[in-house]
């Protein structure tokens, strides 16, 4: 059976998100899963570029306008029975991504021995 | 757990030795939402003009059965779907601002929470690819029309398709679907997208070529009323207006419909009638008899043919065999493959008419010879054979 990819949101524009593109893996700081952890501060400079912190590292990276945008597509819960991934199940169009924030520098890691208290 | 501060992000900046001054205001803290680990989000890349059509509120489809490689449609075109990897993470943040949007509004306060609802290592990639047209023609085949007379036509629809059933089962766009459902001279009867069986084709068309022989109308200019009213009580009107439409060009001339009928495409629709009967046949004795079986005033010519018959030069005497390039495979290995079991070596005029259709947009049928095929010379003229063994 066909399925339907449309927007979600019916009246009104599709909503616009942003990538964040990071190398490598990030990982909980404790076990579990990563629900509800902080992934960093992002900040950006005077000149626009995108400056994340995240934990003991600093990452720089820059804007990019994206010249294939993307489209991210949201499972339907009521999927009826289970299949091998793939795209055959029920998805709609949840918003579009135009525009990433690529990191890939090295990230600096902050030395410090003891976390400033507030 | 309570949310970040901004004394805290503050004291994380000097920690890191950051300058707050080189710095726009506002803060964006990202933290990981309740559902983006759950794999519930992925990510689809888009082709140019997809964008805009999701954005003026069309739908985007996947087709495929669970035996068939998915394919993304849109309104007009088709497009294969892979996963492609990145060795990197890609999160992505609803919400997030740029530095344009965050100069934009100076008025914002200095921190902004902002989640992320998924992340991913891969997305889905497109890659526009030729509709996946030939099950169309296969699902049609399977109760052709015989005419209202046609025993078979009186059971049940179970092999007969509705527009929908097409769309649900066909993986190509509906446009392209239409497209092909008039190349293919599908009509549409109770609902039901139909092919007539050939015989009862070849019998129309005897009808009206009768017809336009015995009142001696030109060829370029039949009319339709005439037809209707000349052999409605032979055969339904819908069929004979269908089979002037397959075989003819309408046009309107002082408020009246004529046809321009096409004669190439009736000689060829006489030679498949000629040459379906039999394996092969005798090149000049076939060319003979063929010409006096077309209407009055029509020539035939062997490259009408094309796509349809064969002829083998290399036999003594010259044959001619039936060798339409609809029943041919549609993956480009495989029907290279067929053509090389039914003839070892090709030259390009005649291999053309086989391959012409698997050219996809602005490919040319020489790139197709030269990823597919071998060329080698023979007796002074460039032939093509398999890359490797045929079975």
């Amino acid at each position: 059976h066909p399925h339907c990819l449309s927007h979600s949101g019916g009246t009104g524009a599709l909503a616009q998100w942003v990538l964040v593109e990071l190398q490598g893996e990030v990982e909980p700081r404790q076990s579990g899963d990563l629900a509800g952890n902080l992934l960093g501060d992002l900040h950006y400079t005077c000149e626009g570029i995108p400056v994340l912190i995240v934990g003991h590292h600093i990452l720089y990276g820059k804007v990019v306008q994206l010249e294939k945008p993307f489209a991210v597509l949201v499972k339907q819960r009521a999927a009826p029975q289970p299949s091998p991934t793939g795209p055959h199940g029920h998805y709609t169009v949840t918003a579009l991504i135009k525009t990433k924030l690529l990191f890939k520098t090295r990230p600096k890691p902050i030395i410090t021995h003891v976390p400033k208290k507030v | 757990a309570a949310m970040r501060s901004r004394a805290e992000v503050d004291a994380t900046l000097q920690t890191a030795k950051l300058n707050p001054a080189e710095l726009l205001p506002a803060v964006q803290c990202l933290t990981f939402g309740p559902q983006a680990g759950g794999g519930e989000c992925c990510l689809l890349q888009l082709e140019p003009g997809l964008c805009a059509e999701l954005e003026a509120g069309r739908s985007l489809v996947v087709r495929g059965e669970k035996d068939e490689h998915a394919v993304l449609c849109s309104k007009d075109k088709t497009y294969d779907m892979k996963i492609a990897d990145t060795s990197n993470m890609l999160l992505f943040v609803p919400g997030c601002k740029t530095p344009e949007e965050l100069n934009a509004d100076p008025a914002s306060c200095n921190i902004i929470h902002s989640q992320i609802a998924g992340f991913s290592k891969n997305y889905w990639e497109l890659r526009r690819c030729r509709p996946k047209l030939k099950k169309l023609r296969k699902l049609l085949m399977e109760d052709p029309y015989e005419g209202p007379d046609g025993r078979k036509d009186q059971t049940s629809t179970f092999s007969k398709y509705t527009t929908e059933d097409l769309l649900s089962l066909i993986q190509a766009s509906e446009e392209e679907i239409l497209h092909q459902l008039q190349v293919i001279d599908a009509c549409k009867i109770e609902g039901y997208w139909r092919i007539l069986h050939f015989d009862y084709e070849m019998k129309l068309l005897n009808h009206v070529t009768q017809l336009i022989d015995s009142e001696s109308w030109p060829l370029s200019k039949v009319p339709l009323c005439a037809c209707l009213e000349e052999l409605g009580s032979l055969e339904p009107r819908e069929m004979i207006e269908h089979i002037l439409l397959s075989y003819g060009r309408k046009y309107v001339d002082a408020g009246e419909i004529f046809f321009e009928m096409c004669e190439d495409k009736i000689c060829r629709a006489i030679a498949q009638m000629l040459l379906q009967n039999a394996v092969k046949f005798n090149l000049s004795e076939f060319e003979e008899v063929w010409q006096q079986s077309v209407p009055e005033g029509i020539t035939t010519r062997l490259d009408q043919l094309q796509g349809l018959a064969l002829v083998d030069k290399s036999s003594r005497p010259e044959t001619i065999f039936l060798l339409k390039v609809e029943d041919l495979p549609e993956d480009n290995q495989e029907r290279f493959n067929s053509l090389f079991r039914i003839r070892e070596k090709w030259t390009e005029v005649d291999i053309t008419p086989y391959i012409q259709d698997l050219c996809a947009e602005k490919q040319t049928v020489g790139a197709l010879l030269t990823k597919y095929a071998r060329s080698s010379m023979l007796n002074g003229v460039k032939v093509y054979n398999s890359r490797r063994p045929i079975s």
